[in-house]
């Protein structure tokens, strides 16, 4: 019994994380149509403000991650600013220059902090024992800041003007315009929340990975496979993906291994394309 | 923001072909390469094709800066006498990125644009790679791994790390000194690295009258989150927790785990590198007792008689001064005890082509290995005797510091176990005869 319960804290843990990095993903493709291939080095990006101001500069461990959100986010702006607005009627150029971006930033990273994995002091080794599973509390901040910035975005985008600007401007931009709203500002404003998005689930968990500066490459390839299977395009397939898939895959390797596990996660993403090919928030596409 | 709000611009089916086609490009291009060379002269070119950047890089980078140490030394005494002729050697590095391709374009590049002598090389998954080079070239290739080692490679040597075999040494000498722990489990990333280092070990267990929990868990290279892995490893209560020869990119979390999951046991592993910052995140007490198989060179023991590496509390205080104590790691000074190997049998033939230092270096079956004589071996598990085994130290953490508690001998072991080895290497298929 304690073997399920801490595999279900786990996996809760898990999916805390993956919904941030997918939530990110989902809003810069549903507000500005951009794959953003480099949305995995912007979670490395969020785990370096870290290493850089919490382990070599011995600020308090919640300044840097708020530090990284930050950051991360106007790294968002700067993208949005310098190549996907100049692209904005080229989604696929969009896409490559994010490719070429993310190599840029895995330079930078490895110019300023060298190739090896960057090493991250626990901020607190508390834990708390919940049904005889041990859930450290470097763990349970990530659970609970996911939790709180994503009832904070919920909350923004359905109460805010910015957030139903934003809205409007991802169901048709051409009438958002026509109202009066600005898709420059949109475009900026879903980018900044995206990448921030992205950079504080890093900085969040820096502590607990070993950052190096090619830890995008995998994070990004779990966030495709959970948008596409929530549905692209859908916050809320983004995240009930990330947690189906979180559950699955932390279930799997605990009782079989990490290799059928991410097998598994592959089938899952196949099984829904092949029976729900939308995803399973996803709306038909439109003629 | 509604469910169909954000499905615009792009088709699903642009978007699942693009991000493919994408993911794909984005493999191909790799993350560019990261070169060093030093300046032209009266010189010998010795080629340093290993993982520079990447998660491998721990057991690629730091052989390289301890290869710069040794020819700055080797140089400011004169050189390598070959032949009457002294010569300076000089290093020329390619950062294969641990990946067979870009290993294949490296060793092309050092052979035929910069004319190197010697390649040094970390192995495993890359060796592929260059195999068929090798051959056509007759170029001298070494490896760390001599999992890579066939008949069809006859100038592919292991000098000086017979990796994973000597990791029997460590288990023996666990049985030894804590014959009350009975029960181990033990995990990998799933590769060519990680595979032998099983057999072994599982060999080593079995030798020893350890019994395994369960069977090995594999996990992938891509892994960043190990708490499922730790959860399932701990699940019965291990006496003994083996880290195979996980890269320290995993045995680091893997640590931390264990420490936060509550593990209390034993751990026994290949490699340790930058423990002092395992230490940090768990602490002194949970790594007390720790045993790998990679000392620090500052260790005292090291100037013991019938060790062959040259001043090796200097090497470790050179390297220290130059880099910093915590960035030494298992590879520091193999590749630099690769390079007096080689620097002799240069010397002995004379001259610094291939086969004829190939042919000085085996010349009466017998090598200078950085920790004693030993003897040019492996035709019964690598098909060619092209891997230099003798003795090999045991490490144990001990008040924060790797102190060396003995020097064992791995063909001892070999003569009592083999056949557990072979039958544990078969069940992996990590046979010479099995490898494709």
């Amino acid at each position: 019994m304690d073997l399920l319960w801490q595999t279900a804290v786990n996996a809760t843990y898990a999916a805390s994380y993956m919904a941030l990095i997918a939530v990110g993903l989902v809003m810069i493709f549903g507000v500005m149509g951009v794959i953003n291939f480099a949305h995995g080095e912007l979670y490395m990006l969020g785990a370096y403000c870290v290493v850089f101001l919490y382990a070599q500069e011995n600020f308090p461990f919640l300044l840097a991650v708020a530090a990284g959100l930050v950051f991360v986010g106007l790294v968002g702006i700067v993208m949005e600013r310098t190549m996907f607005r100049p692209l904005r009627d080229n989604p696929l150029g969009g896409l490559i220059a994010s490719i070429g971006f993310l190599l840029i930033l895995q330079t930078l990273v490895v110019f300023g902090f060298g190739r090896r994995m960057g090493h991250v002091p626990p901020s607190t080794q508390g834990k708390t024992e919940i049904f005889g599973a041990i859930l450290t509390h470097q763990r349970l901040f990530v659970i609970v800041a996911a939790i709180l910035l994503l009832a904070a975005l919920w909350a923004f985008l359905k109460r805010s003007k910015f957030g139903r600007a934003l809205r409007a401007c991802a169901q048709d931009a051409e009438a958002a315009s026509l109202q009066g709203i600005s898709l420059n500002q949109t475009a900026r404003m879903a980018m900044f929340i995206g990448a921030g998005l992205a950079g504080v689930a890093g900085a969040l968990t820096a502590p607990l990975v070993s950052p190096t500066p090619y830890i995008g490459h995998s994070i990004i390839v779990t966030a495709f496979i959970i948008i596409i299977v929530g549905g692209v395009g859908s916050l809320e397939g983004a995240v009930i993906a990330a947690v189906l898939y979180a559950f699955v895959h932390t279930f799997v390797t605990t009782f079989f291994d990490g290799v059928i596990a991410n097998i598994v996660g592959l089938a899952l993403m196949l099984a829904v394309l092949i029976v729900r090919p939308t995803g399973l928030f996803g709306a038909r596409e439109r003629a | 923001m509604s469910r169909k709000s954000l499905e615009r611009k792009i088709s699903r089916r642009k978007f699942l072909g693009t991000t493919a086609a994408s993911g794909a490009a984005l493999t191909a291009l790799g993350t560019g390469l990261s070169r060093v060379s030093f300046a032209d002269g009266h010189t010998i070119k010795i080629g340093f094709l290993a993982p520079l950047t990447g998660p491998v890089a721990a057991w690629g980078k730091p052989g390289l800066d301890g290869c710069l140490i040794w020819a700055d030394w080797v140089n400011a005494k004169g050189g390598v006498n070959i032949g009457g002729q002294s010569y300076n050697i000089e290093f020329v590095g390619y950062d294969n990125e641990y990946d067979a391709a870009k290993a294949r374009t490296g060793a092309t590049k050092l052979i035929k644009e910069d004319g190197v002598k010697f390649i040094m090389m970390l192995g495993g998954d890359t060796w592929p790679g260059v195999q068929k080079i090798a051959e056509r070239e007759g170029m001298l290739f070494s490896t760390l791994l001599p999992s890579d080692l066939s008949p069809d490679s006859t100038t592919l040597l292991a000098p000086c790390e017979v990796h994973p075999i000597y990791n029997v040494t460590g288990v023996e000498w666990l049985a030894e000194n804590k014959p009350d722990l009975k029960t181990a489990v033990m995990c990998a990333q799933d590769d060519s690295l990680g595979k032998p280092s099983v057999a072994t070990y599982l060999a080593a267990f079995e030798a020893a009258g350890i019994e395994m929990q369960d069977e090995p868990l594999f996990f992938d290279p891509a892994t960043t989150d190990f708490a499922p892995v730790m959860t399932k490893l701990l699940a019965g209560n291990p006496d003994i927790l083996c880290l195979d020869t996980c890269y320290a990119d995993y045995v680091h979390p893997l640590c931390e785990q264990a420490f936060q999951q509550g593990y209390k046991g034993q751990i026994i592993s290949c490699t340790a590198d930058f423990y002092q910052k395992i230490i940090e995140k768990t602490s002194a007490e949970f790594m007390e007792g720790f045993i790998f198989q990679f000392p620090d060179f500052d260790d005292p023991a090291l100037n013991s008689e019938g060790v062959n590496f040259v001043n090796p509390n200097e090497f470790y205080a050179e390297y220290a001064k130059r880099y910093g104590a915590s960035e030494w790691s298992a590879v520091s000074w193999e590749y630099a005890s690769i390079m007096d190997l080689w620097a002799d049998a240069a010397s002995q033939a004379g001259s610094a082509e291939p086969a004829a230092v190939l042919e000085a270096m085996k010349a009466d079956g017998t090598g200078k290995h950085a920790f004693g004589t030993a003897d040019w071996w492996g035709t019964e598990l690598f098909g060619i005797d092209n891997a230099l085994v003798g003795n090999w130290p045991v490490v144990v953490i001990e008040g924060g510091k790797a102190t060396i508690k003995d020097f064992r001998s791995i063909p001892a072991w070999w003569d009592k176990h083999k056949d557990l080895m072979i039958k544990h290497m078969t069940a992996l298929g990590q046979m010479w005869n099995q490898r494709g």
